[in-house]
């Protein structure tokens, strides 16, 4: 077996069919852990519809809780709790958001530009939690109470990452002909940014939005101490007595954002950990709800990008 | 010369220059603006660690190094405001790492079926599949958590694994004791946080492969290598910097992932060792005591196991990036077809 | 044979001299009694439905240097990589017709793939060596049929290295990075890890595009010495390169339906001087391209 009769001595070292066999062997196994993976996935999905559906009805949608224990009601408070917070930290997050991102594409080696793509990845990588600690030190705390702005401020620091690196990459996307187009025309550089760079980003942002919103809406351990929870909101009744009081708008949101609200992930946290079966049917029914709610957008904000993919290839 | 001659363009020219001097003003505006804005963002990370650095001045003076050391009879007593915080890191290390430790392989798994071997149609589907994994919300996990995963699966493996591995000498410390009935305990949330973190690490993967020259593959393909020798022994070594950064990155998200580990953990600070028992973690202390922590050398030791969390964090995060960026930087080879 | 050879012919053949009385009288029938190595017969690849090459014959010698040129898109690579069948790795792709290795169909549905390519090397456009050492690189084809001992392993690296003409330059830092040597120091490597698992036929597919004139010239030298051990055919667009490295020429051309076929096929010295068909002609002088 020495190296001057080639061709072939190496050939029948090591079975080649074993080879053969153990590489089948593997490639199915990668498939097979695939599978692991998603069963969950369809396990969770069709386990929360199965038993949300069951537990669901138009109260539900509603009605404010009624005491623990005892049948019926809903969680209207909590719904309109994750509607208000959601409107707060899309307020908060948006146009920073997207500010920092102009100056972050634009300006990608700067010492600011790339501070902020920096600041960007770490903030991602913060656990909500601590977000919630912060919020709670530098707003709760300052204010004296838990608050419905507080909620929404700790959201928004978790959809600001989101919304900054979805639009910087889709700004970076827009051709740089267009921008310079326009501000060859003698177009000053915001109204460019913004009447001409903004729109033809829409689409992407518009995910980048939706994401954000859907990672905000699902969010519980950031509200645990600055949105709190709150049985007793409920928008409507507020603005009524309100009105009825002769206050004005302002007055009146200024009275709502300044207390604890309910959101729906908290109130499923609660419910699960009470030994009521009522509760944690109402549980269940939110978490249907909730999920609903989070793949829905998720789910939209895709379809968004495939639609859009579609439309510029054609 | 314009200003000079007074026809109707010295006008024009005027007006444009009014024009231009506001438009100027518009573009200051808009830069401040831009410029604030990126600042802020910096400033909220040094504004975050510097809330919690001064929200745990006290209690880091008061205890000192012993409130992070190693001890199995560790005292966290609101009462006599005893605080050692040695139970919820090891709840919190242990329970992650036997998260990566059952991720890895998994997500490898995926990571490879989904750049090598499956059909170009499947991959955006099943991309698509694995990230509504990764946003379906913690509670939601959490409650499927109690109800239907921890008796099913959580509870029989946990007690298998005490009957087998339980006798073992040093393994056997990790599986000493019996399952509690519901299934709460530091096994459970293990495997849950296993299911919430496969979806990042695998997609990391997935691109660290899809981004590895296709002469690489072909390099060894021509030398005779099966499909799998192929990637094992040529892929994953090229990309190994990069499935590591992956790997960082999933340990950081189940380091500070809060809702369902408190919601399956069973939350009880146990001088044992074991998976099999309940445990807390250094999240889950946070978000169950901080709302109600009425001493202030309570809610500062909590701030203080925040400060630590986020240091933790910061780091992994900015050692994933770096290793990420490193396999990205090495792969410019240019791709020419003859 | 009615065409005469052309005045305008632009190539100097460095060989030529010493070859051209063989070659000018080799006739069809001494050409057939040189062993065939490689049997090309009526052979075909699909991209899907699209037909890349078509009805290709060709016989390739053994210990000979043959070179595959035409325009860019006739096929060639295709042809190439149809000839150890690196074209199954593009999906939707299939053959048809025969390639016999030694007699042996390699195409036929029973073959092992694996096996095929250790019989049959490649060197790639880009030196592509793995990030590994030196000597990882060059004993990952034997390790991979299951030579482990370290003896036999160390002999193999540097028979193969030598064989490359890479050894003097490297043998001090066989530990050291293959992707920490030059472009053309790399492409010698990929060339010895080609070697180091004991192949019949090296395929070359423009090893040298990448390169500068001077590691050119060292790869084209180390062509001539291997022939004497391997069989070897290269692709290349360069056809200066072709007429100084190759003993035979096949020429290829994109037919009506973009489909690559063979115009003509003979000894390097009549491709170039006394080429049969117009097309080829055209091509060598440079009149079209």
């Amino acid at each position: 077996m020495t190296l001057e009769s080639p061709h072939g001595h190496i050939q029948a070292r090591r079975g080649y069919a074993r080879r053969k066999a153990s590489s089948t062997v593997m490639l199915i196994l990668t498939g097979l852990t695939t599978t692991l993976a998603l069963i969950p996935l369809f396990w969770i999905i069709g386990y929360v519809v199965y038993q949300g559906g069951k537990y669901i009805d138009w109260s539900f949608f509603t009605q404010l809780p009624r005491p623990p224990g005892v049948a019926g009601g809903g969680v209207l408070n909590a719904i309109e709790g994750t509607v208000l917070l959601v409107i707060l930290s899309s307020i908060f997050a948006i146009p920073p958001g997207v500010l920092a991102a102009f100056y972050a594409a634009y300006y990608p080696n700067t010492p600011l530009g790339i501070a902020v793509r920096f600041s960007t990845d770490v903030l991602s990588g913060v656990p909500s939690i601590i977000i919630g600690l912060f919020l709670y030190a530098v707003v709760v705390k300052v204010q004296g109470h838990f608050s419905a702005l507080a909620g929404g401020m700790a959201l928004a620091i978790l959809m600001l990452p989101v919304i900054i690196r979805t639009t910087e990459e889709m700004l970076k996307l827009v051709p740089p002909a267009l921008r310079e187009a326009s501000l060859a025309l003698g177009a000053p550089e915001w109204k460019t940014s913004l009447s001409v760079v903004l729109p033809a980003a829409a689409n992407g942002l518009i995910t980048g939005f939706l994401l954000g919103l859907a990672r905000a809406s699902g969010e519980t351990a950031p509200l645990l101490f600055t949105a709190l929870g709150n049985e007793y909101f409920d928008f409507a009744a507020q603005v009524r007595s309100g009105l009825a009081s002769g206050q004005n708008p302002f007055a009146i949101l200024a009275g709502i954002l300044g207390q604890p609200v309910d959101s729906l992930p908290l109130t499923l946290w609660k419910y699960a950990q009470q030994p009521y079966p009522e509760r944690t049917h109402q549980a269940w029914a939110a978490a249907l709800v909730l999920m609903a709610l989070v793949l829905s957008t998720n789910i939209a904000a895709r379809l968004w990008i495939v639609f859009r993919q579609r439309r510029m290839k054609g | 010369m314009i200003n000079k001659s007074r026809t109707p363009l010295s006008v024009l020219g005027k007006f444009r220059k009014r024009m231009g001097k506001s438009l100027h003003h518009g573009d200051r505006v808009w830069q401040v603006l831009t410029i604030s804005m990126g600042i802020c963002v910096l400033l909220l990370i040094l504004s975050i660690g510097w809330t919690l650095w001064q929200g745990s001045v006290d209690a880091r003076l008061k205890f000192g190094l012993s409130f992070l050391l190693p001890t199995l009879d560790a005292s966290w007593n609101p009462v006599l405001d005893k605080f050692q915080a040695w139970p919820f890191i090891y709840g919190t290390l242990i329970t992650s790492a036997m998260a990566i430790l059952l991720a890895l392989p998994i997500s490898l798994g995926i990571g490879i079926f989904l750049a090598e071997l499956c059909p170009g149609w499947l991959r955006l589907p099943l991309g698509w599949m694995l990230e509504l994994l990764a946003a379906i919300p913690s509670v939601v996990f959490g409650l499927w958590g109690i109800f239907v995963f921890l008796p099913a699966v959580v509870e029989p493996v946990g007690s298998v694994l005490g009957h087998t591995l339980g006798s073992l000498p040093i393994l056997g410390s990790l599986f000493a004791g019996s399952i509690p009935v519901s299934g709460a305990s530091r096994l459970a949330a293990s495997m849950i946080l296993t299911i919430m973190i496969v979806p990042t690490i695998s997609a990391v993967t997935r691109d660290v492969f899809l981004a590895i020259p296709h002469s690489q593959r072909e390099a060894a393909f021509a030398l005779g290598a099966t499909e799998w020798e192929t990637i094992s022994q040529v892929l994953v070594p090229y990309g190994l910097s990069g499935i590591l950064g992956a790997v960082i990155l999933g340990l950081g998200r189940a380091l500070g992932e809060t809702m369902a580990v408190t919601m399956v953990i069973g939350n009880s600070i146990e001088g044992t060792l074991s998976l099999l028992r309940p445990g807390y973690t250094m999240s889950s202390v946070i978000a169950n005591e901080f709302a109600e922590a009425v001493s202030p050398l309570h809610s500062q030791s909590l701030i203080e196991i925040g400060l630590l969390l986020f240091v933790i964090t910061l780091l992994l995060n900015l050692l994933a990036r770096f290793l990420v960026w490193r396999v990205a930087r090495r792969a410019p080879q240019q791709e020419v077809r003859g | 044979m009615n065409i005469t050879p052309t005045l305008s012919q632009p190539f100097v053949l460095p060989r030529a001299s010493a070859r051209s009385i063989e070659d000018a009288v080799e006739t069809e029938a001494e050409r057939a009694i040189r062993p065939v190595k490689l049997d090309i017969r009526n052979l075909s690849v699909f991209y899907g439905k699209f037909r890349a090459i078509a009805d290709i014959n060709i016989s390739i010698p053994a210990h000979q240097v043959t070179a595959i040129i035409g325009p860019s898109g006739c096929g060639k690579s295709t042809l190439l990589r149809a000839i150890n069948r690196m074209t199954d790795l593009t999906p939707g792709s299939h053959a048809e017709g025969e390639i016999l290795l030694d007699g042996e169909n390699i195409l036929a549905s029973g073959i092992d793939v694996v096996q095929i390519r250790q019989r049959v090397g490649m060197v790639f456009q880009r030196p592509n060596p793995f990030p590994k050492s030196i000597y990882d690189n060059v004993a990952y084809g034997p390790r991979l049929y299951g030579i482990h001992r370290r003896t036999e392993l160390d002999e193999i690296v540097e028979h193969s290295l030598q064989r490359s003409a890479l050894w003097d330059e490297v043998k001090e830092k066989l530990n050291q990075s293959g992707m920490a040597l030059s472009g053309g120091q790399q492409q010698r490597l990929c060339i010895a890890r080609a070697l180091a698992v004991e192949p019949a036929v090296i395929l070359m597919d423009e090893p040298a595009s990448a390169l500068d004139p001077i590691a050119t010239l060292k790869i084209e030298d180390l062509m001539q010495h291997l022939k004497e051990e391997y069989t070897i055919v290269i692709v290349t667009h360069n056809m200066q390169q072709a007429a100084r490295v190759s003993d035979y020429t096949a020429f290829l051309m994109i037919d009506d339906e973009r489909a690559g076929r063979l115009v003509e096929f003979g000894t390097t010295n009549r491709i170039f001087t006394r080429p049969e068909k117009k097309q080829t002609e055209d091509y060598v002088t440079g009149r079209f391209g």
